[in-house]
């Protein structure tokens, strides 16, 4: 018998992400416009608008004494923050035309030379670099240390920050989002009140702009609420990367295809590698795989140890030092899993969190700065005398319609799901999607959900290297080299099954990065095994919701704190 | 050269022994001894101790605390105030040093009269740390400094008491104290740690009859607190506590850096584990490869017939 991972749904609806507003109407905190999630989305859009205040400061006004409040849930901007990162800085200059030039932005310099190798265990074959992966004048950088310097910019334009601070329920009243309410802290194990107890509060906005990243917990919720969701499921990939310190510097931007995942169309591995020079003392090496792998085996993490066992690599990382690691999914659905719409009443929706993601061009970061700017246009527009707020949220759909962000999706919208197909076929379709510009095949193809792939076992565990504490690392010590210290007493926010098949334990004890699932004893008739949690080892990347389960926020302020992702 | 003034913190009669390891620590320190009845204690500890008695002060609230010191800091000319961990200490180090509008330090393990010495990015380094305020207030991190030789007659001041009037607002209404038998684990000058090698939460009695005869603390890894097999306030780790034991033995413990962080300080590990893979031999002073089952039970045989 074949099993899913969608056989075992989650003890969770998204309707416990929506709630009506609680507090007495005095205690609720009231803001002009509220922004959830200090990403490059959030940002974005939260210094959009500190510039249109700026420009404006007669119609800012009107928006009380918080004109734009930024909720996240990290410790502060940048600590959740993970990516490559080669930024294509279209989307930046735009942001800031006129007011500051790229080279005041914490770059690493632009893309000189890049490679695309094809691995075997032993070889690296050099292959032309695919036309959608081309980075001639694309700009190398750390996005956590990118969304650090907006979080600076949009707090001296006036917005006000609040970190270690979650988004847990969307506030809706009378069919229309009025803002959401903020996660409670100080509670223990069972859900009881401790010492330190602080309950969590209703902010009310006239406008709530979602840009909450991958896997977003209220952007889901909205997205069932107000029926929103598009013809085809959302898919994701994880990836997990390091940073090193290193003795001579990479000259180059290199990925990977190929080795060590496996090419034949029923293990349908997808994915590949990317080691990046951040300046001539850091490289940065990451493995990102599809989430819609089969085998209960497959570690992401395991995987970018085993690929830097490459003679290839290692000559880049030999004498070297690994300072920080990190993971965090992407959604790769692309143009096919979009939202039918990105705006619903008194809610804008942006970034990553509905998959504004560029797969075959490995790009988002611009896509989500494009539509946090865009969104915080539209939020602008309620303020306009004489037009409704609804006409006024709209305009960030056309404007989304019009934008680069659509033409560059659509075209490479099939990519993707050809390499469902296995390797080879895969990049033979996707080269005739290229070389149309996407008229071929003339339809879309759908996509299918990740928890819907039936398991495989194999052996593959068998052959990932033995951690030496050099080169490779196991799970637990990368946990704490992504600086992660959440407190271990508080309720766990994972919501998965915890008596399910062994075959499923398994593949979440592999797949999760961090550690969290650990494999019990079959404890009764039913051949079901216990699924044994440690939440606070979680880095909040949302494999597991793509898997399975569901990654809801826990207390503000845990997870990683990572500088350098 | 500094003039350092040093929180002596008292408990049950007895000055804390962190706080004597920060009076031992800098040359020519001054103590402070605040409380009520406290002034026996002030004797032999081979210095200048002020004394600053009065009932109003018996209960350990901070904010009086606040009033002396500030007073003692202003009236005497102290340049530097240093602390060791507590949870009083970090409430009166704090009061104090908006009080005084002065720059606070804490973790810190060394002070050489003018910059202090704390470990940054999660124990990974050592750095250096200053103050640019007139008045330097530190805390130092528990357990990181022996109460060393201390002696020798003090000459024992007294200081007035003046509060102000906002300090007697909060009141002590129940002092409550944790059931614990032994010396607490950041207390102890040995700890017998137990982890997931122990199989089953019943067999941390091994672990309890050792430190029993040894005259320590238990204490757990977080993988067993998680599991529910022993109390949180016992964990030691990166998000439990950080102790620095003479003596630490961990049973069945792996030593996974978060474990490591939290132990790392002690003066001597031993490790008795089945895995000889295990990465806590790799900075353990003795490691034991071998069932704990058995090899505990007899090490506590031959620690009693030593001790009687």
């Amino acid at each position: 018998m074949s099993i899913r991972p969608s056989d075992y749904p989650p003890p969770w609806s998204p309707s416990e992400a929506v709630s009506a507003p609680s507090d007495p109407v005095d205690e609720r905190i009231d803001v002009g416009f509220l922004i959830v999630g200090a990403g490059p989305a959030g940002l974005a859009a939260a210094i959009r608008l500190g510039q249109l205040i700026e420009e404006q400061p007669e119609v800012g006004e009107r928006l009380g004494d918080v004109p734009v409040a930024l909720l996240e849930k990290g410790k502060a901007p940048g600590s959740h923050l993970l990516s490559g990162a080669v930024v294509n800085p279209r989307a930046l200059q735009r942001l800031f035309r006129g007011r500051r030039s790229l080279d005041e932005l914490p770059f690493y310099g632009p893309v000189g030379a890049e490679s695309v190798l094809f691995l075997t265990r032993r070889h690296a074959l050099r292959i032309p670099t695919p036309p959608t992966m081309v980075n001639h004048r694309n700009l190398i950088a750390s996005v956590s240390q990118l969304g650090r310097f907006l979080a600076e910019e949009a707090e001296e334009l006036g917005v006000t920050l609040l970190p270690e601070t979650t988004a847990e329920t969307l506030l809706v009243d009378g069919g229309r989002v009025v803002g959401v309410r903020t996660g409670d802290r100080g509670r223990g194990r069972a859900g009881e009140e401790l010492g330190n107890f602080e309950p969590g509060s209703d902010i009310a906005a006239r406008v709530t702009i979602l840009a909450e990243g991958t896997q977003g917990h209220l952007t889901g919720a909205a997205l069932e609420r107000f029926g929103l969701r598009g013809e085809h499921p959302q898919v994701w990939a994880l990836g997990v990367k390091e940073v090193w310190k290193v003795p001579k510097p990479l000259d180059r931007v290199v990925h990977t295809m190929g080795w060590p995942l496996r090419p034949g169309k029923r293990y349908r591995e997808f994915g590949g590698s990317f080691v990046y020079p951040m300046g001539d003392e850091l490289v940065t090496i990451g493995m990102v795989v599809g989430l819609d792998y089969r085998d209960t085996e497959l570690s992401v993490h395991d995987l970018l140890q085993e690929l830097k066992t490459h003679p290839r690599m290692r000559r880049i990382l030999e004498g070297g030092e690994r300072v920080q690691w990190g993971a965090k999914t992407i959604p790769e659905g692309g143009f096919v899993a979009l939202p039918k719409r990105f705006h619903a009443p008194g809610l804008l929706l942006c970034g990553d969190g509905v998959g504004l993601v560029n797969v075959p061009a490995l790009k988002g970061i611009h896509y989500a700065i494009e539509s946090g700017r865009l969104a915080a246009e539209a939020a602008w527009r309620t303020l306009e005398r004489g037009v409704s707020a609804r006409t006024a949220l709209a305009t960030y759909d056309d404007a989304l319609r019009s934008s680069f962000i659509w033409r560059d999706l659509r075209e490479v919208r099939n990519m993707r799901q050809a390499f469902g197909r296995g390797f080879y076929v895969g990049g033979a379709l996707a080269g005739a999607m290229t070389a149309s510009k996407g008229r071929f095949p003339p339809g879309d193809s759908a996509t299918e959900l990740d928890a819907d792939q039936s398991l495989l076992r194999t052996s593959r565990a068998s052959s990932y290297p033995a951690p030496d504490g050099k080169l490779t690392f196991d799970k637990l010590s990368s946990v704490f080299a992504s600086g992660n210290r959440t407190r271990d007493d508080q309720p766990n926010h994972l919501r998965v099954r915890t008596r399910v098949p062994r075959e499923l334990a398994e593949l979440w004890a592999h797949m999760c990065p961090a550690q969290v699932y650990e494999v019990g004893e079959a404890d009764g008739d039913d051949g079901l095994v216990e699924v044994r949690l440690a939440p606070s080892n979680c880095v909040q990347c949302g494999a597991i919701t793509a898997k399975g389960g569901r990654l809801t926020p826990p207390e503000g302020g845990s997870g990683p704190e990572y500088t350098l992702t | 050269m500094a003039k350092t003034l040093v929180f002596l913190e008292h408990h049950e009669g007895a000055v804390q022994k962190g706080a004597l390891g920060v009076l031992a620590k800098v040359p020519d320190a001054h103590g402070a001894l605040v409380g009520s009845g406290v002034r026996a204690l002030a004797n032999g500890l081979g210095t200048t101790v002020w004394v600053i008695d009065d009932d109003s002060l018996a209960a350990p609230l901070p904010q009086p605390r606040v009033d002396v010191l500030a007073k003692l800091v202003r009236d005497e000319g102290y340049d530097t105030v240093l602390f060791a961990q507590s949870v009083l200490a970090a409430d009166v180090a704090a009061g104090l040093a908006a009080r005084l509008e002065a720059g606070l330090n804490w973790g810190l393990v060394d002070f050489d009269g003018e910059n202090g010495r704390a470990p940054a990015l999660q124990d990974t380094v050592v750095v250096d740390v200053g103050w640019t305020s007139d008045v330097r207030i530190g805390i130092f991190r528990a357990g990181a400094l022996d109460a060393g030789e201390l002696g020798g007659p003090s000459d024992v001041r007294d200081a007035a008491v003046e509060l102000e009037s906002f300090s007697s607002l909060a009141t002590m209404v129940e002092q409550a104290h944790a059931e614990q038998q032994g010396p607490s684990i950041e207390e102890a000058d040995v700890i017998v740690a137990g982890g997931r090698g122990l199989g089953q939460p019943e067999n941390f009695s091994l672990a309890e009859e050792l430190a029993k005869a040894l005259g320590g603390a238990v204490a757990a890894t977080r993988a067993v607190v998680d599991a529910g097999w022993y109390p949180y306030s016992a964990q030691v780790g990166q998000t439990g506590k950080t102790v620095a034991p003479k003596l630490y033995v961990a049973l069945g413990i792996s030593g996974a850096i978060q474990h490591k962080v939290g132990m790392q300080g002690s003066n001597v590990i031993v490790a008795i584990n089945k895995d000889p893979n295990a990465p806590i031999f790799e900075f353990a002073d003795l490691g034991v490869v071998g069932d704990l089952h058995e090899i505990v039970p007899k090490l506590t045989e031959l620690v009693r017939a030593r001790r009687s």
